[in-house]
């Protein structure tokens, strides 16, 4: 929606002029201009709620004092915002609270930070002239990561409306009324909900509460510095909170970053995965290859179970510039690939592919992200004739029409999701296709369950009804490429025809059709992750030809990058070039390689089909995993380097949205963990010992540049647009033998492998799950919480039943995240178009 | 005489609660005997009515016959034989048990419109209020008159709102007409939570119809085609009578679509309220018909403009609605005749308190005090003198005796530090203190606060303490200083009328019997002789028979006595918790 221009209106604040668009509070206004009016219950993102009474404010010629957040300027107006009468009142208003409020400072985690303590002393001490009866709840400590203390809670009502307006959750109401009235979960049960924690930043007192920081720090000892968050592309600035060199806590603050103070529950919890216990300290070689290549003799060996003997960096490098220059020189250079980290920085991937191209001469570099944003990218490319453009923060706000197709963004970029919750509250449409329940389809205008992974089939369908009503834009479609092609393609491809591929109505589909086109601003919008397996190449470029038929530009389709940093792991390099073998090749490919050198992730647990990845990684001569944990992958591997983490090293992050940012290093690493960068300066130098060691300046700048100069040949770069016809194909379909569909994502509440490592976000989620309809279950008599196997044709995996009707029947979902239950040995593994969903069937219960 | 002879049972809920079930059912028996002559029997239409206004009276049974109408009192149903024996078969009443000279003054002075046909009609039959003219004006209205037409015609009534606040009910449905929108909803506001109030409670159990055919006419004025009736879960009979009113209607084409024939579809849906009194605040019975928690929110917007689920919306009182039916049959001139300039019509109120006829009145703006407590009211119970009236519940106060003779309306009321309010009137006696009552009306505000906003939520609470410690002697100088300072700010920084006016029953009282406070803080007394901790107990020994009900009754042991002697009680351990004195029947226990 095109904001209307609004009108400006000139008004005066304490005699000083201020200028407002029209229907902004004197509140809002006062504090853009730098005026503060205390206030407790006021927060931009929720709708006004003028329960604290605190910001009111004397308006000359009112009658009486009115609150500031409920009054809009108006022309002319004179507000004061400090007389006597106003300061009266504020201090009544604070001495109420105070005379009941447990004043319980020294052991409250918010002491120092807090806006009631704040404003007490700033109005002076409380004259008590009340007797107090306090409250007396006791303190509940039984969630997972979130404590309440309702003593402390002054009602100001903002964690309940945070959660419940714009988290879109309800999980806390105000129960009781009056003087007893209290914030809990329904029935003073124990608190479960998606723990994004932000009830807690915007808990002005010391009600709501971290467990893991209770008690840890007085909020002055703390030095706070503010960092993107490692997870997802959002690229979420999150403030991290320092004591005695360690990050003691996250949160976030409003007017920080594009979040704007908004974290989910990875941003502002799982920062502790870097103190785990499990982290790599020392590099790592196994003595098996060492017997092998007569480095250490067998004889003499302790016997101990463990595989690996730690050794030193020199040693290790040594030993790896070895083995890779033999397998160069014996079998070639291009038998020698690399896997790159879309979470390792600029830096880190442009030096790792530095050294593949250059020292090793191999162009064999790419990362999982051809299975997830690469794949999204090509396919545009294709259609569009230019890659995917990033995202932009705003374009859920500036759309009347949202159509998400099978993506759980607010799982998987759940801050940037709620742009999308955002807009629908502010009037726009929302449609969903998604064959599992998430919460933008609960939220959505209209929710489409479609059969998973047939969004292809319903973009298919609603290109046909486009063309035979003639809703398309005629005048930038029919000169492009492609489109007759793609009109006979679909001719035959009727709404009915939609609708039995789908599983929705042909009706769905029509009016989906014409409501898309009859929207002034559409957006469509879909993730690209690795883990999901509902989306093949065919969906994108659906998608694309229908946006490219409306003659919408190529940021009416919002994919966002996966990871903190995929974009820039691309820009510097890391991506399988011309000559270059493809992570598909190289992982799933027997023979393509004889060493692989992998950075950073995990495909034994994240990768589909770990199975042919396990026997492809046996089959190495020599493999290489550089990494902040002992992943499955490395306990494969013949050196494990112990690598620096993110808030460990400096460098650089290049959001979903295309926002450069850069990292400090504010801890130390465990033992003798480097900065990939680094690693791999060294082992340029073992190369070829006329190399020098790279400074980070330098590695940086020289990063920076490809990164920055690949974005903008992004930008700049335009091929030739044509439309291009697909049609659905599922890898594996359901069959008697197999009946099940097996759904696989990522859950909020983790990401990859590593968040595991986390404890905060243990304690949330800490155990793999399958979730299945109640009708499959109460058919197959499981019941909720027992351990089920489920296989495929590539293998099985265990774990607890959850009966939900969040999944349709005849489908099940998984998390992939668990190496406990891998999941991933199910999958199937396709880069052909077809969509990579399972067929599974439960073997035991 | 071959005239129909009329019988009608009060079945108001004061009617019910004396027994007037049985009464009716005596009738039914009586009139349906074999031995009573057939002409009489045929011409007999006996049945009940809603609330007849004296309820301190009741049972009350009318009997009509050629016009002739005579009211008994206190009936029984042993009663009804004698009464259908002399009075209907052999035309002579039962002199001595007619309620004639008091009811005749309990009604001389009052103006029934909106209660003309409560007490009257059967409340659970339409025929009956089609009979008094019923849904003839809603007819009329929808099929020739122009909504704009209608909106004149109310704003030139002067008719205000009844529910408190007095806003101009014309101009409110003007604002909704005008306001944007294709879907517009009216509500009745029945959520009559004052306590002692029973004013809408009466006019939806005795009249039903009435406000739904109120709401059939406020919904055309602003284009609405859905209303809903909020109202009290506690109020089980209206509700039922209600229901019943609307399938009724529903069935005579009334309500549902086309209406009257004409080019409009309305229905009305009933909410019953989960017993909030705040909910009785339109936009905390917005929020609850919503299904979202009863609170308050910061006007503007107004309903009018943004209401029940953002669309424009029109929240009248039940009484108001009564109105407008009477209003559009008889003309607008005809209702601003009543009443004074700025308050027009009648007011409903329901009259309680130390006084003779406690009951439902309807009397025109304008009226003094005196006359409706006098006069209406019969004057006190015996041996007790007038010290206040409290009027507006919980969000009024109290005028006091000397002020008697002040208007009853909007402005003259409001000018005294108290409101006109949904209609409660409570009248005070010598024996009634005044810092107890306004303990009592703070103490319901108290734990009606929604507890939204922090004035209310803990003001009121401390306020409450402070009472609270004055009626237990623990009473300190500066006590009053500080209900007075708190009371401002309540007043002024509370988010809604419940909050804003939840001081006045302390401020008012203040302002009129601050003796009675300094009594209670400074010479730790209660004169009225309410608040046992102030008090001493003693024992007359003059009077004192010695039956040792005293003794037994005392939990504390510090009456002592022979048997037959005069008893003693010990201050040290007397608790004065106020039992030798409910239970002495001699008066031989004194507190002073």
């Amino acid at each position: 929606m095109k904001m209307k221009e609004e009108k400006i209106i000139n008004f005066m604040i304490n005699d000083m002029p201020v200028k407002a668009k029209e229907g902004t509070s004197v509140l809002r206004a006062a504090l853009d201009n730098g005026i503060y009016i205390p206030h407790f219950c006021y927060d931009k993102r929720l709708e006004v709620y003028g329960g604290c009474r605190l910001c009111l404010v004397d308006i000359k010629g009112g009658r009486k004092l009115v609150t500031s957040c409920t009054t809009a300027v108006q022309e002319g107006m004179e507000v004061y915002t400090e007389t006597p009468k106003v300061i009266s009142a504020r201090k009544t208003v604070l001495e109420l609270l105070l005379v009941h409020h447990p004043l319980d400072c020294p052991v409250c985690d918010k002491a120092g930070e807090c806006q009631l303590q704040d404003l007490a002393f700033k109005y002076g001490a409380s004259e008590g002239r009340f007797s107090a009866q306090r409250k007396k709840d006791p303190e509940r400590l039984d969630a997972p990561v979130v404590q309440r203390n309702t003593n402390r809670c002054i009602l100001c009502g903002k964690c309940v409306k945070v959660c419940y307006e714009h988290q879109g959750v309800g999980a806390i109401e105000l129960i009781g009324r009056g003087f007893k009235t209290k914030v809990s979960p329904a029935f003073e049960e124990t608190l479960n909900c998606e723990f994004c924690g932000q009830c807690i930043d915007a808990c002005p007192v010391g009600a709501l509460n971290s467990s893991y920081y209770r008690h840890v720090s007085r909020a002055w000892y703390l030095k706070d510095h503010d960092m993107p968050c490692p997870y997802c592309g959002c690229g979420c600035i999150t403030t991290l909170s320092m004591r005695d060199g360690k990050i003691v806590r996250a949160k976030g603050v409003e007017g920080k970053g594009q979040n704007d103070g908004n974290l989910c529950s990875r941003g502002r919890y799982g920062f502790d995965f870097i103190s785990s216990p499990q982290r790599l300290t020392k590099p790592l070689m196994r003595k098996d290859s060492l017997y092998s290549n007569n480095i250490v003799s067998s004889e003499g060996s302790t016997c101990n179970d463990n595989p690996f003997i730690e050794t030193s960096w020199d040693e290790a490098l040594d030993f790896i510039a070895k083995k890779m220059s033999q397998i160069a020189s014996e079998h070639g250079h291009e038998k020698i690939g690399a896997i790159g980290s879309q979470r390792c920085t600029t830096e880190d991937n442009f030096m790792l592919q530095k050294f593949i191209k250059e020292s090793i001469g191999s162009s064999n570099v790419d990362s999982a992200a051809l299975f997830g944003y690469e794949k999204a990218s090509r396919s545009f490319e294709s259609v569009f004739g230019q890659r995917l453009r990033h995202i932009s923060w705003d374009a859920p706000l500036s759309a009347d029409f949202m159509l998400v197709v099978e993506s759980d963004i607010t799982s998987l970029l759940p801050v940037w999701g709620l742009k999308f919750l955002e807009s629908k509250r502010k009037g726009s449409r929302l449609v969903v296709a998604d064959a599992k329940k998430t919460k933008l389809s609960r939220h959505s205008s209209s929710w489409l369950r479609i059969t998973p992974g047939s969004g292809t089939a319903l973009i298919n369908g609603m290109i046909n009804v486009l063309i035979r009503e003639e809703l398309y834009n005629k005048s930038a479609a029919e000169d492009v490429a492609g489109f007759i092609e793609l009109r006979s393609s679909l001719k035959e491809f009727t709404p009915d025809v939609a609708a039995k591929a789908s599983g929705v109505t042909a009706d769905e589909i029509v009016n989906l059709a014409r409501e898309y086109a009859s929207a002034k601003e559409r957006i469509i919008a879909i993730t690209a992750c690795a883990s999901e397996n509902t989306k093949s190449s065919s969906l994108f470029v659906a998608a694309a030809n229908m946006a490219m038929l409306m003659g919408d530009g190529p940021e009416s389709l919002q994919v966002p990058a996966e990871h903190s940093n995929t974009l820039s792991m691309i820009a510097s390099g890391v991506q399988a070039g011309v000559n270059g073998k493809n992570a598909y090749e190289m992982l799933y490919q027997s023979n393509t390689l004889r060493a692989l050198y992998i950075v950073g992730e995990d495909p034994l647990v994240m990768m589909p089909d770990t199975t042919a990845v396990e026997n492809n990684l046996k089959s190495l001569d020599f493999l290489v995993v550089q990494d902040i944990f002992m992943t499955d992958t490395a306990k494969m591997a013949d050196v494990v380097l112990p690598a620096a983490a993110w808030a460990e090293k400096e460098g650089h992050f290049i959001s979903a949205t295309g926002n450069v940012q850069k990292l400090e290093k504010i801890c130390s690493s465990p033992g003798e963990a480097k900065p990939d960068w680094e690693v791999f300066s060294m082992l340029i130098k073992k190369m070829d010992s006329r190399a020098g060691l790279m400074s980070f300046s330098d590695v940086s700048m020289e990063a920076q540049l490809k990164a920055s100069s690949f974005m903008a040949r992004l930008e700049r770069s335009k091929g030739r647009p044509g439309f291009i016809p697909v049609e659905l194909t599922i890898a594996e379909e359901p069959d008697s033998q197999y009946p099940f569909r097996l759904v696989t994502s990522t859950i909020l509440q983790h990401s990859g492998s590593f968040s595991m490592l986390s404890k905060n976000l243990d304690a949330i989620a800490s155990e793999p799950y399958i979730q299945i309809n109640s009708a499959d279950a109460s058919r197959l008599s499981i019941n909720p919480d027992a351990f089920i196997e489920i296989s495929s044709r590539r293998g099985s995996a265990v774990a607890k039943a959850v009966v939900s009707d969040e999944v349709p029947e005849g489908t099940l979902f998984a998390p992939v995240h668990f190496s406990s239950a891998r999941i991933n040995a199910l999958t199937y593994a396709a880069v052909d178009g077809r969509v990579p969903l399972a067929a599974v069937k439960i073997t035991k219960i | 005489m071959s005239g129909k002879i009329f019988i009608r049972v009060c079945m108001g809920p004061a009617g019910i609660a004396a027994g007037g079930k049985a009464v009716l059912d005596e009738f039914n028996k009586t009139l349906s005997d074999k031995n009573m002559p057939a002409d009489i029997s045929s011409r007999c239409i006996h049945n009940q009515v809603g609330c007849m206004g004296l309820c301190s009276k009741d049972v009350l049974v009318d009997v009509e016959i050629n016009g002739c109408k005579s009211t008994y009192e206190h009936v029984k149903p042993e009663m009804v034989k004698q009464i259908v024996d002399d009075h209907i078969v052999a035309g002579a009443p039962v002199k001595q048990w007619l309620a004639d000279e008091p009811l005749k003054k309990f009604l001389d002075k009052q103006e029934k419109v909106v209660l003309s046909d409560c007490g009257v009609i059967d409340p659970e039959d339409i025929e009956a209020y089609i009979s008094r003219g019923g849904y003839s004006s809603s007819k009329k209205i929808i099929t020739s008159m122009k909504p704009e037409q209608l909106i004149h015609e109310i704003k030139l009534s002067g008719l205000r709102g009844r529910g408190g606040a007095g806003f101009p009910t014309g101009l409110k449905w003007e604002i909704a007409r005008k306001s944007e929108g294709q879907i517009k909803y009216i509500i009745c506001n029945a959520d009559e939570g004052d306590p002692g109030a029973f004013m809408d409670r009466a006019i939806i159990e005795g009249n039903p119809h009435l406000i739904i055919e109120g709401m059939i006419i406020g919904a055309y004025a602003i284009g609405s085609n859905k209303g809903y009736v909020y109202i009290r879960a506690e109020y089980p009979l209206a509700v039922q009578r209600l229901e019943n009113a609307i399938k009724q209607s529903r069935a005579k084409g009334y309500l549902g679509s086309n209406i009257f024939g004409a080019d409009m579809s309305f229905d009305i849906e009933i909410k019953l309220g989960a017993g909030a009194f705040v909910c009785g605040e339109e936009t905390a019975l917005i929020a609850s018909i919503e299904g979202q928690r009863g609170m308050p929110r910061a006007k503007p917007p107004f309903p009018v403009h943004k209401g029940l689920w953002g669309k424009p919306t029109v929240i009248n009182n039940a009484e108001t609605l009564a109105n407008i039916p009477y209003i559009n049959r008889k003309g607008a001139d005809w209702f601003s005749m009543l009443g004074t300039e700025e308050s027009k019509g009648t007011k409903v109120f329901a009259l309680t308190g130390k006084i003779r006829n406690s009951g439902l009145i309807e009397v025109p703006m304008g009226i003094t005090l005196r006359e409706i407590i006098y006069d209406i009211g019969g004057g006190l119970e015996p041996g007790k003198h007038l010290k206040a009236v409290q009027t507006g519940g919980p969000s009024g106060g109290c005028i006091p005796a000397e002020m008697l003779d002040i208007s009853v309306d909007y402005e003259s009321l409001a000018k005294a530090g108290c409101i006109v309010g949904s209609g409660g009137m409570i009248v005070l006696a010598n024996d009634d203190c005044m810092v107890n009552i306004a303990r009592y009306f703070l103490n319901f505000t108290q734990s009606e606060s929604c507890g939204k906003c922090v004035p209310c939520r803990i003001g009121t609470k401390r306020m409450l303490e402070i009472l609270d410690r004055i009626t237990k002697g623990l009473g300190e100088p500066g006590d009053i200083e500080k209900l007075e300072k708190l009371g401002n700010d309540i007043r002024l920084g509370s988010l809604c009328g419940l909050g804003q006016t939840a001081p006045n029953p302390v401020l008012s009282t203040l302002k009129y019997f601050r003796d009675e406070y300094e009594a209670h803080i400074f010479d730790k007394k209660c004169p009225a002789g309410v608040c046992n901790a102030l008090l001493t107990f003693s024992i007359i020994e003059s009077s004192c028979k010695g039956c040792q009900a005293c003794a037994k009754a005392c939990p504390s042991g510090a009456i002592t006595g022979d048997k037959k002697k005069p008893h003693f009680i010990d201050q040290k351990l007397c608790i004065k918790c106020g039992a030798c004195f409910d239970v002495c029947r001699f008066k031989s226990v004194q507190k002073f």
